[in-house]
């Protein structure tokens, strides 16, 4: 396959060593992109829907054991195995913004994309959201509630990303770095997600993403993830 | 020997080919129907006369330079300007009930977008669209009449028109569906 320069855009910084694994950014993605929640019996099943999932591995042999967080999100790939089998273009990579888009609208719920994914990123939905009474005026308006038989994941949180973009536009400037934030990352109380623009080498996401701690998960396939995390493994304070 | 019918003119094909052309017809009919006449206002609110007056869109919908939707004047906006002029008429008659009642105007929006689309008005101001682009000549409408033919296509077509050098960001999904 001949290698395709890859334009780097949005890209998310994820710091192991800074993260307390509280799932501030699991109920932060959920409130903000309207993800269902599917209860325990579903979970069960494998049926759960969480656009973002924080892996705990223990570290060391015992007595001398300590937890070890690894928040996993859609990585963005910029060479991404979900998009080209989808048979309906429902996975389809976005040339502005340099993400994977999910166009809900488009999927018929073949699975294929899930099932081509090796970050167990992509969730479908078993059933139709069952929001009671109260809880539908938590929706978010920005997001499509989506329905039963549609794949879904991560977006980065592309409605921030637009109206971020939008904002900017009609004040007539460019976005500022750390402008746009997904909700994951406004919500980490230990700054371990710091997103940004890759393209912009002064950007704080770039600066952090050199970091000697950086590697990219499953980097081995070839998948150009967006994706960074950072991790001493002990030896700079990590 | 009696000769046998070609398949046209048997009755049952012919009895089916009219009850699919009739479907098809009633189809379309009812769809055109359905989507494409001017709903029931509550108050069948003159358009074209407000707009003949030189009154601007936004003083009745500012929301489309604030958010994605325009926003439909309520009570107050109108008997701010109609508590003091133009008080015979039966439509304003109508509108003096709803004030009395301190009761908001069920307007029926026209202008609507499907759930998975997410429109805002703001980006198309500051591109310098007028209004009627969108929503037609107000200066020949009473009630506001829903625009024929608003797809995907026509939205990508006056993208592609406007603005050939942002074709990239205008043409990509997440720009409208997320």
């Amino acid at each position: 396959m001949a290698e395709v320069s890859i334009a780097e855009k949005w890209g998310l910084v994820v710091d192991q060593d800074r993260c307390t694994g509280c799932n501030a950014c699991v109920v932060a993605c959920s409130m903000e992109n309207n993800v269902p929640f599917t209860g325990e019996d579903n979970v069960a099943f494998g049926r759960g829907t969480y656009w973002i999932y924080n892996k705990r591995m223990w570290e060391g042999e015992y007595p001398r054991v300590a937890p070890a967080f690894q928040p996993v999100m859609c990585q963005q790939c910029g060479s991404a195995p979900c998009e080209p089998v989808c048979p309906t273009f429902a996975a389809v990579h976005s040339e502005e913004e340099q993400i994977n888009l999910q166009v809900y609208i488009r999927c018929i719920g073949t699975r294929y994309c899930a099932n081509n994914c090796p970050y167990h990123a992509r969730q479908f939905n078993f059933q139709d959201p069952d929001i009671p009474e109260p809880m539908n005026s938590y929706l978010n308006p920005d997001v499509t509630v989506r329905s039963k038989g549609v794949m879904e994941k991560c977006t980065f949180c592309v409605q921030r990303i637009v109206g971020g973009r939008q904002t900017a536009s009609a004040e007539d400037r460019p976005l500022r770095d750390g402008e746009v934030t997904p909700a994951c990352v406004a919500a980490c109380p230990s700054g371990a997600l710091v997103f940004g623009d890759l393209s912009d080498p002064n950007s704080r996401v770039s600066q952090m993403a050199q970091n000697e701690r950086q590697y990219k998960l499953m980097d081995e396939l070839g998948t150009k993830p967006k994706v960074t995390y950072l991790k001493g493994g002990g030896r700079n304070g990590g | 020997m009696k000769q046998k019918k070609p398949w046209w003119k048997q009755p049952g094909i012919q009895i089916a080919a009219v009850l699919v052309v009739l479907i098809v017809i009633g189809g379309i009919v009812g769809g055109i129907f359905l989507t494409q006449t001017p709903p029931e206002q509550p108050i069948a609110f003159p358009h074209d006369r407000h707009v003949g007056m030189g009154a601007s869109c936004l003083y009745c919908h500012p929301g489309a330079t604030l958010g994605p939707s325009a926003g439909l004047p309520g009570i107050e906006k109108c008997w701010g300007c109609h508590q003091q002029v133009q008080k015979q008429s039966p439509e304003l008659t109508i509108l003096a009930g709803f004030v009395e009642r301190n009761e908001a105007i069920p307007w029926v929006p026209v202008a609507i977008q499907p759930e998975f689309v997410h429109f805002k008005h703001s980006p198309h101001l500051n591109a310098g669209l007028e209004c009627s682009t969108c929503h037609g000549d107000l200066t020949k409408m009473t009630v506001a009449e829903p625009q024929k033919g608003q797809n995907m296509g026509w939205c990508l077509q006056c993208h592609k028109n406007t603005a050939p050098e942002q074709w990239t960001k205008l043409s990509d999904c997440a720009t409208c569906h997320y």
